[in-house]
């Protein structure tokens, strides 16, 4: 056994030199990891910030001369397309990164819509794809076998706030759910309405608008006429930026604010300015959690990389890690299975289990990571904080949120 | 009561963004017969200077406003006589691929500038507002109403009023007759299409004060733009200023349908474009041509 096993490495390492003999370390073939992206249109803010977690890791994966496959290194590039953030466009550039520009693995594309389209193509052809930005639950009760996500499901986004506000004092009853109309934004909104009875809280207000909404006062007006102690929103950064903005002017007044998505972004603190403070959201991930890595870089270190690679921008927001984490978790299961075969790496994608400073990687059998949980941060002073769950804050939540007129 | 009155103002308040949008991307469609789809991408110019006077220079946003209005009205002025005059005749087939390419180096350049994080105006007085008991009236959005209908009141002064508004009357009514007395079209032309990207910058500093901007946010207004123009009728500045309103009511009462939300909002707004199109198809306020 161990005799066919070595026999196999030296003819590995054979064909990788291309027969010459040599006693360092052999290289390989180079990976080639195909990513769509909206490097224009309306999502480029977040795909610009999927890039960067994408080629911090891959700076570092090439500077150790690329992924170890049976002693061999593969350097690795990743060939990247625009989508226009068009998620059909998307699917169709998913589809020549793997017939034209013959992609060994794919990795995923910004946004639920994208990373939905992109997987049925990933599945049609049966290469794994890893993907960090699709939450929408909807993906993965596909029955594909071949999309893995490494961040928590949608229905998670905003639960940490509700687990943080029942332990509050005095403990808040009442919430203003409002909520963008695509699948991801729902998901997010629908699983808060199931939730939040069993925290002793009621939704006393459901209010979808149209994705992508920049006037957003009639939903704020409606939220003010039922007077909530917690406003929720399930949407996207140009809306969490309106609410907050006629949430201001109308006067509108809770204990709590929390939006899914856009408070961890700097652009929700610069374009906000003060009244952004006392802002919640929840949050993949933030540079204060403490997890123990199993390889690659600690958080601090992480956080370091990032300001020497994109100085000037500030600390990575969880859509840079969370992209980070797709290509570690790739990179680990390619290494597990010892091979470039796209359904070995499948394989080993389906029972990885490993922790980064990301935190837990490990699928459920669908294939999203339903085992790490949701931070919950506040913006205080014009800055960050990781307020709860306890054991990983680095700040007490504050509250109650005051009222506009005295700020 | 009390939401129905606050329901009105904030819709009335809202429709002030759609007349400055709209009486440009109006003006240019009733008298060069070009639908601008590089409108929205003007808006957001505007937008991005008055960000970066404020943030660079402190110069209180609706102060940079003139300058927006000049520095586009350059622009357009160039666009129309560098560019458009090429295809004025063309069909307008022709007009649209123009006018959505320009659309699209502009909102490229513009990230290459600005990149595309998301910027906003929010001066000290931000989100303040009038308080009339329950009934909030916010500053911002109040003056920005003003601003628009001085706008308009200006433009329509401008066409009425100056040998160069009346040439332009002259080329909406009939093109070549107007060729024949004597008015230099190309001038006239691109007076035009600089006067609409004047409004249009306007617009933009308006918007950069009430949302949060980026290279691709200018998008939707040129969509509402359009339907503004279609409800209020072409032709007629005042008529753009009734279909901004219309539209900005339409829209706050769409999103407060119980259960529904904006989701409608859009729906009912073409809902309403299409209605007047069948039943008064020169508009609300248009004239018949």
């Amino acid at each position: 056994m161990r005799k066919s096993w070595l026999l196999a490495v030296v003819a590995l390492a054979a064909v990788a030199c291309g027969g010459a003999t040599s006693s360092g370390p052999a290289t390989g073939s180079t990976i080639v990891l195909g990513a769509p992206l909206g490097l224009t249109g309306s999502l480029v803010k977040e795909s610009n910030l999927t890039q960067q977690g994408y080629s911090l890791w891959l700076d570092w994966i090439n500077t150790r001369g690329g992924i170890v496959v049976n002693g061999v290194k593969h350097p690795v590039t990743i060939k990247y397309y625009d989508d226009t953030s068009n998620a059909n466009q998307s699917a169709v550039l998913m589809q020549k990164l793997i017939t034209e520009d013959k992609a060994n693995f794919l990795l995923g594309p910004y946004g639920s819509a994208a990373t939905a389209t992109d997987a049925a193509v990933a599945e049609q052809n049966q290469i794994p794809m890893v993907e960090a930005n699709g939450a929408a639950q909807s993906i993965f009760n596909q029955g594909y076998k071949y999309t893995f996500g490494v961040l928590s499901p949608a229905n998670k986004y905003l639960q940490g706030v509700i687990d943080m506000a029942a332990t509050l004092n005095p403990k808040p009853t009442t919430i203003a759910m409002l909520s963008a109309d695509d699948n991801f934004s729902l998901e997010v909104a629908n699983a808060i309405v199931m939730y939040a009875p069993t925290k002793g809280m009621n939704v006393v207000l459901f209010k979808k608008y149209k994705n992508g909404a920049t006037n957003l006062s009639a939903e704020v007006q409606a939220a003010k006429a039922v007077n909530p102690d917690i406003v929720l929103n399930s949407g996207h950064l140009t809306e969490a930026i309106a609410i907050n903005k006629a949430a201001k002017q109308q006067k509108l007044n809770a204990k709590i604010f929390a939006y899914s998505v856009g408070p961890s972004t700097p652009d929700f603190i610069t374009a906000l300015g003060k009244d952004a403070d006392f802002v919640y959201d929840g949050s993949q991930w933030t540079p204060q959690v403490k997890y123990t890595p199993a390889f690659y870089l600690s958080e601090a270190d992480y956080v370091a990389a990032y300001k020497a690679k994109f100085p000037g921008i500030g600390d990575p927001d969880y859509h840079v890690a969370e992209s980070t984490a797709a290509c570690l978790a790739l990179e680990r299961a390619i290494e597990n299975a010892g091979s470039l075969n796209p359904k070995k790496v499948r394989d080993a994608l389906a029972t990885l289990d490993v922790t980064v400073f990301f935190g837990e990687i490990k699928f459920d059998s669908r294939g999203i990571n339903i085992y790490k949980p949701m931070v919950v941060e506040q913006i205080q002073s014009g800055t960050h904080h990781t307020v709860f769950p306890p054991d990983v804050a680095d700040a007490q939540p504050m509250y109650p949120t005051p009222n506009w007129d005295s700020r | 009561m009390i939401d129905f009155v606050q329901l009105v103002i904030l819709g009335l308040l809202a429709g002030g963004v759609y007349v400055a949008v709209g009486v440009g991307f109006g003006l240019v469609w009733g008298v060069l017969n070009i639908v601008n789809l590089a409108h929205g991408a003007l808006v957001i110019v505007g937008g991005y200077l008055t960000w970066q006077l404020f943030t660079v220079l402190h110069i209180d946003p609706f102060l940079t406003l003139p300058v927006d209005a000049v520095a586009l009205f350059v622009l357009g002025y160039t666009l129309q006589r560098g560019v458009v005059n090429r295809i004025i005749r063309a069909p307008l087939l022709f007009t649209f691929l123009l006018t959505f390419g320009i659309n699209l180096v502009i909102v490229n350049i513009l990230l290459a500038i600005f990149g595309s994080d998301f910027r906003s105006v929010t001066p000290a007085y931000s989100g303040q507002g009038l308080e009339l008991g329950s009934v909030v009236i916010p500053y911002v959005p109040l003056i920005s109403l003003g601003v628009a209908v001085v706008l308009a009141a200006a433009l329509a002064l401008v066409l009425n009023r100056t040998r160069t508004g009346l040439a332009i009357n002259a080329i909406a009514a009939d093109r070549d007759a107007a060729q024949l007395v004597g008015i230099d079209l190309r001038h006239a032309y691109a007076v035009t299409f600089g006067l609409g990207a004047a409004c249009a910058g306007v617009a933009g500093g308006l918007i950069a004060m009430i949302q949060a901007i980026t290279p691709t946010a200018g998008e939707p207004y040129t969509l509402q733009a359009f339907v503004v123009v279609i409800l209020g009728g072409l032709g007629r500045v005042s008529a753009t200023v009734v279909g901004g309103l219309a539209f900005g009511l339409v829209e706050a009462f769409g999103q407060s349908i119980p259960g529904s939300g904006s989701v409608f909002a859009n729906a009912i707004a073409f809902g309403l474009m299409v209605l007047v199109l069948v039943t008064r198809p020169q508009g609300l306020m248009g004239r018949l041509r």
